[in-house]
């Protein structure tokens, strides 16, 4: 989509770039709206576009009817891109400032949303919210954003949630520490060894090691003595 | 007061409700720390205080200046306080007005909402900070100098 935009642009001026940056955003913006009230009426759920419940607009909200018995789940869409109140330079950077996340997580939660999802312009980006986020809830402040909020782009295919390291290599293939650690074992038996290693090591081990030490800790040209 | 402020008026308001507010927190004897900072974004003034025993951990009182009234800058600032792990906020505003608009917002908040802000958030203006005592005290002083009566 991007590109048939920038197709039909015709070479703009510095001028109007902004101009040109602003309506981009706002086209864009309408575009995930449109996309994300599509998916939600696809899923059979209620759907409200453009919704401002007294905190600030919200693109989308989804109210989804898990049961007769028990309230309705509100999720609630809010697009991050340039226009999002300050400047445009975080975006550029595909970053986006903490300031801007902070804004509309809180927006979305005096909104009265269940979960507020940050749509960001890409994958990257949305990666990047949603590590700012998890950084933010870190402090171990009374509101965890990181349950409530997550960055998200709509041409993602993979799952948003950041899985811990732990969970991300398994077992048995940490092959880097493996290697270090054989890496320093080596070192261990070559080396002169500290401490009491030093004096319990027998004469003729000693005598072996200093000779391959000579030996082979020289460059390969150098001559012995 | 116009819509759009320039970054070095609003700075210049902002250092002005800042003022009496850390004057106010040094007098009580509390630690005033300016421009407090976990990484969320400045809490302007914050006073950190011990509230009675050395068992019990220090409270932070956080206060914030707000030279314009919009949903985002309230937003933002509750955002500010809540993740530098405030415990209370004072949003200081330049006039009764904004006090207002900013309590209206506040309160307007639907009922369902995980964060009920009415007993975080206090509003108020620099001159509602200076206690009655402390006017009452400065019209003796006025009063014992013309030698009017109180």
């Amino acid at each position: 989509m991007k590109k048939d935009m920038a197709a039909q642009e015709q070479e703009p001026t510095k001028s109007n770039q902004v101009d040109n940056a602003s309506i981009f955003d706002s086209n864009h913006t309408t575009v995930q709206t449109d996309m994300l009230a599509d998916i939600g009426l696809q899923k059979g759920f209620e759907v409200e576009e453009m919704r401002d419940y007294g905190a600030g607009p919200i693109d989308v909200v989804w109210n989804i009817d898990i049961h007769p018995a028990l309230p309705k789940v509100k999720c609630g869409f809010v697009s991050l891109d340039a226009t999002e109140g300050g400047g445009s330079q975080d975006t550029e950077d595909n970053q986006i400032s903490l300031r801007k996340i902070e804004e509309a997580a809180v927006r979305g939660i005096r909104s009265g949303l269940d979960k507020v999802f940050l749509v960001a312009e890409n994958e990257e980006m949305a990666k990047s919210v949603s590590g700012k986020i998890e950084w933010l809830a870190s402090h171990g402040s009374l509101l965890r954003l990181d349950s409530v909020s997550l960055g998200l782009s709509l041409d993602q295919n993979d799952p948003s949630i950041i899985a811990s390291s732990q969970t991300r290599v398994p077992q048995g293939s940490k092959i880097r520490k493996r290697a270090m650690r054989e890496r320093e074992s080596k070192f261990d038996k070559y080396n002169r060894p500290k401490g009491k290693r030093r004096t319990a090591e027998p004469k003729k081990r000693r005598q072996e090691r200093e000779e391959k030490l000579q030996r082979f800790s020289r460059p390969r040209n150098q001559k012995l003595k | 007061m116009s819509l759009y402020q320039a970054p070095e008026e609003k700075a210049q308001l902002i250092d002005m409700l800042k003022a009496p507010i850390i004057q106010m927190g040094k007098d009580q004897g509390y630690e005033v720390v300016e421009n407090y900072d976990l990484g969320a974004g400045p809490v302007h003034v914050a006073w950190i205080f011990k509230p009675g025993s050395e068992s019990l951990p220090d409270m932070r009182l956080g206060f914030i200046c707000l030279t314009e009234f919009s949903n985002r800058s309230v937003n933002e600032a509750i955002a500010r306080a809540m993740l530098n792990l405030m415990d209370k906020i004072v949003f200081v505003v330049p006039t009764e007005e904004m006090t207002r608009s900013i309590k209206n917002a506040i309160e307007s908040m639907p009922d369902r909402s995980i964060l009920q802000l009415r007993k975080y958030v206090t509003v108020l203006t620099p001159s509602t900070l200076v206690s009655k005592s402390e006017i009452l005290r400065s019209a003796e002083r006025r009063s014992a100098q013309t030698g009017e009566a109180v």
